[in-house]
């Protein structure tokens, strides 16, 4: 397609949904294959569960499909699919009733009376070497039940940034805080859960 | 932060020191702490594998049946779109 001279790319996100909008189903249908197991992988992430996971990715798409039309392209379609995924999974969150869990806060860095670590280096680094020591499966099993006891702040804003690997900005701009917030709350998740995998070892002798 | 300040206030801006986004001054006053310091080298080592052992127990794949069934799904959910 040539606009006023200019090359315009049919393939990229923003066209498609230029397409969609004015009714070319088939273009609705490629950015859901487009995007369906990154949003899947959101999701599932922030919801914790299986079938949360399935109603939240069908809900997305029914949502972005209504919603196109309010689609200005200030930001990436990407960027507002994935605020539209966030909003929806961690809705489907809360509506969920779960059981209270313990709180990671237990596994921050310990400090003594001077500020320095409180434990020796080997303790500090077990995370580093933590494969080598418990069962890929168990490990794995552990560590997803520890990212779901994040407070829902910290996760969020994790999930997206560190498992999710977006930019700090992306993240900031889906979950309209600033870009050091988004840094506050995924280093607060990262310390706990560092914390969380250095127990593991002493669990494991 | 000189060596003489505590690891606890490099633990604080550890987020911003490693995406870079310190004052010249203050990151090089990190540096000058960790390069001394074994046990903040090790937590920083630590907390820099942390999101890519969260990552991979999370790299959940769309299950086949699930990825099959959304489109129907939505083909038969969607109605027109809001103008």
């Amino acid at each position: 397609m040539d606009v006023a001279g200019e090359q315009v790319d049919e393939t990229t996100d923003e066209s498609l949904a230029a397409r969609a909008v004015a009714g070319d189903e088939s273009a609705f249908e490629t950015l859901v294959v487009r995007h369906q197991s990154r949003v899947y992988r959101l999701v599932r992430r922030l919801t914790g569960e299986d079938g949360d996971a399935q109603d939240a990715l069908q809900e997305t798409f029914v949502q972005v499909y209504r919603r196109l039309s309010s689609f200005r392209g200030d930001s990436r379609f990407s960027t507002w699919l994935y605020r539209v995924a966030t909003n929806t999974a961690l809705m489907q969150r809360r509506a969920r009733s779960r059981r209270p869990v313990e709180s990671l806060e237990a596994f921050t860095a310990r400090f003594d009376d001077e500020g320095r670590h409180a434990d020796e280096a080997a303790v500090l680094a077990v995370p580093c070497h933590i494969e080598q020591t418990i069962d890929r499966e168990r490990l794995g099993e552990k560590v997803r039940l520890a990212v779901d006891r994040l407070p829902d702040l910290y996760r969020e804003a994790f999930v997206l940034r560190d498992l999710d690997e977006l930019e700090t900005a992306q993240v900031a701009e889906i979950l309209d805080i600033e870009p050091a917030t988004v840094r506050q709350r995924v280093h607060r998740a990262r310390v706990l859960l560092r914390g969380f995998l250095s127990s593991l070892a002493e669990v494991t002798r | 932060m000189k060596r003489d300040v505590a690891c606890a206030s490099g633990v604080e801006v550890l987020m911003d020191y490693l995406e870079g986004v310190l004052p010249a001054d203050v990151r090089a006053d990190v540096d000058e702490h960790v390069a001394a310091c074994e046990r903040c080298t090790a937590f920083i080592a630590a907390y820099r594998e942390t999101p890519r052992i969260a990552r991979e127990a999370t790299s959940f794949e769309l299950p086949k049946e699930l990825g099959d069934s959304l489109m129907a799904f939505l083909r038969a959910k969607r109605g027109p779109p809001e103008r």
